[in-house]
């Protein structure tokens, strides 16, 4: 608040000093308006129009359902939250969490083709974008969409991927980052579970590489979450993640750089560059039974 | 003089409301931007916005290109396309690309062949000499062995 306040201040008086230098003297001279309007709009938005803050990327977590799909992993509806959980969500802390894991979910059962699973997945989400102001999210329209293309996967990607795009665009807008964050590390803490799950199941080398490779996501997420870390709920998941971002410090990554190569008419640039990543048995423990434990608070707030 | 306060005080608090229009700039730029992320890619969900003021400003992130896959960026700011220089580090701050090199080339695709972490950086094209909001956009798809 005091921050707030100070922006405020040092916004407004040279603001101030400035519009009464542009205002003139009442003798009806004027300064170019053009000038005055260029330098007024680079004042108000040094302090107001800072709309996106610092900028974070967190991983689709649709990249790791095709991944899990794509190795051949069989289907298995006991890795997702289940639907009925969708009621007991009564903050929008959790509601913002649990909107990110359905997303998750429903990018996974859409890669499986799973049209009734898929149905029920896509009416959480609406339920809960609902609950937290996101109905242009999933609007009639959106909703239309989804049921006309409920058994084409890719078209189901895509429009997962679009709607949740506009959800982040719409909470940007109205400066409710912090829901926002939830919502992309629900997504993240559900796709890491799934692959922990698949893996757990029968090892696959290119699931374990992508719960390693998390580490930039892991990072992200803690600086994304920290910014509301006033807020009193969001100390015990913060607290987790740190523990998490731990276990991902202490795998050994070595990275090659190799130079890019470009495709000018393709549009296309290939990048060479590798990483090289070894990572335990004990690790892997370890980082199961973490992303576990913080799932089992976010889909069950009331048991955990 | 009091009308001039007044006047004044109507000024600083219109401008203060431009929030509203700058977030309104930025959605007419994102949906003209989102134009570069066709059909074959999938959105990440995320829409990355930031205002900068000059030139010198640099809006930056940092992101995880996985392996066996293919990005799609598109970097937009005003309404026409190649105002916005956007570049790719590497975790060394090797340049892996820049757009500049290509007439600010709105979007660009890139070919992962392993999983590598980087840092996309953009700012206004100096020539433009303006100020602005700037969007980015992440298309992905699974690459053809």
């Amino acid at each position: 608040m005091v921050q707030q306040v100070r922006k405020f201040s040092l916004l407004f008086t040279p603001l101030c000093l400035l519009l009464l230098s542009s205002c003139g003297d009442g003798t009806g001279k004027t300064n170019n308006p053009e000038e005055i309007q260029e330098d007024t709009t680079k004042v108000v938005s040094s302090g107001v129009l800072n709309i996106g803050g610092e900028l974070f990327s967190i991983p689709s977590p649709l990249q790791t359902a095709m991944l899990i799909q794509k190795t051949g992993s069989p289907y298995d509806k006991g890795i997702l939250n289940t639907k009925e959980n969708m009621n007991q969500y009564a903050t929008d802390f959790s509601k913002a969490l649990n909107l990110g894991i359905y997303g998750a979910d429903l990018g996974y059962v859409s890669m499986y083709n799973k049209t009734q699973d898929a149905i029920s997945y896509l009416a959480a989400v609406k339920k809960l974008s609902d609950d937290l102001g996101l109905s242009g999210a999933f609007d009639t329209q959106t909703m239309e969409r989804f049921n006309k293309n409920i058994s084409n996967k890719d078209s189901m990607m895509m429009l997962v991927g679009l709607a949740y795009r506009s959800g982040d665009a719409f909470l940007k807008n109205n400066k409710r980052n912090d829901i926002s964050g939830l919502i992309l590390a629900g997504g993240w803490i559900e796709s890491l579970y799934f692959s922990l799950q698949v893996n757990k199941a029968k090892e696959n080398e290119e699931v374990k590489r992508r719960v390693a490779d998390q580490k930039q996501a892991i990072s992200s997420i803690v600086k994304l979450l920290s910014q509301s870390v006033a807020k009193p709920e969001y100390t015990d998941i913060i607290n987790e993640l740190k523990e998490l971002s731990k276990v991902y410090d202490s795998i050994e990554y070595k990275y090659v750089y190799e130079m890019p190569e470009t495709d000018v008419a393709a549009k296309t640039t290939t990048i060479n560059s590798h990483t090289d990543v070894s990572i335990t048995k004990e690790q892997l423990e370890k980082i199961t039974v973490k992303v576990e434990s913080i799932r089992k608070k976010i889909v069950n707030p009331v048991k955990a | 003089m009091k009308k001039i306060f007044v006047t004044c005080f109507l000024a600083v608090a219109f401008l203060l409301a431009n929030p509203f229009k700058g977030a309104a700039q930025c959605d007419t730029i994102a949906s003209l931007c989102a134009k570069h992320i066709i059909a074959s890619f999938i959105s990440d969900g995320q829409q990355y916005r930031s205002l900068l003021l000059n030139p010198e400003e640099t809006a930056e992130f940092k992101t995880t290109f996985f392996g066996e896959t293919v990005y799609r960026i598109a970097a937009c700011s005003g309404l026409t396309d190649g105002n916005l220089i956007f570049s790719i580090y590497d975790q060394e701050r090797n340049l892996l690309f820049t757009n500049k090199d290509y007439k600010n080339s709105a979007y660009w695709d890139f070919k992962v062949k392993s999983t590598v972490e980087v840092t996309i950086e953009a700012k206004l094209d100096p020539s433009n000499n303006g100020s602005g909001c700037a969007v980015l956009l992440i298309g992905f798809k699974q690459s053809k062995k």
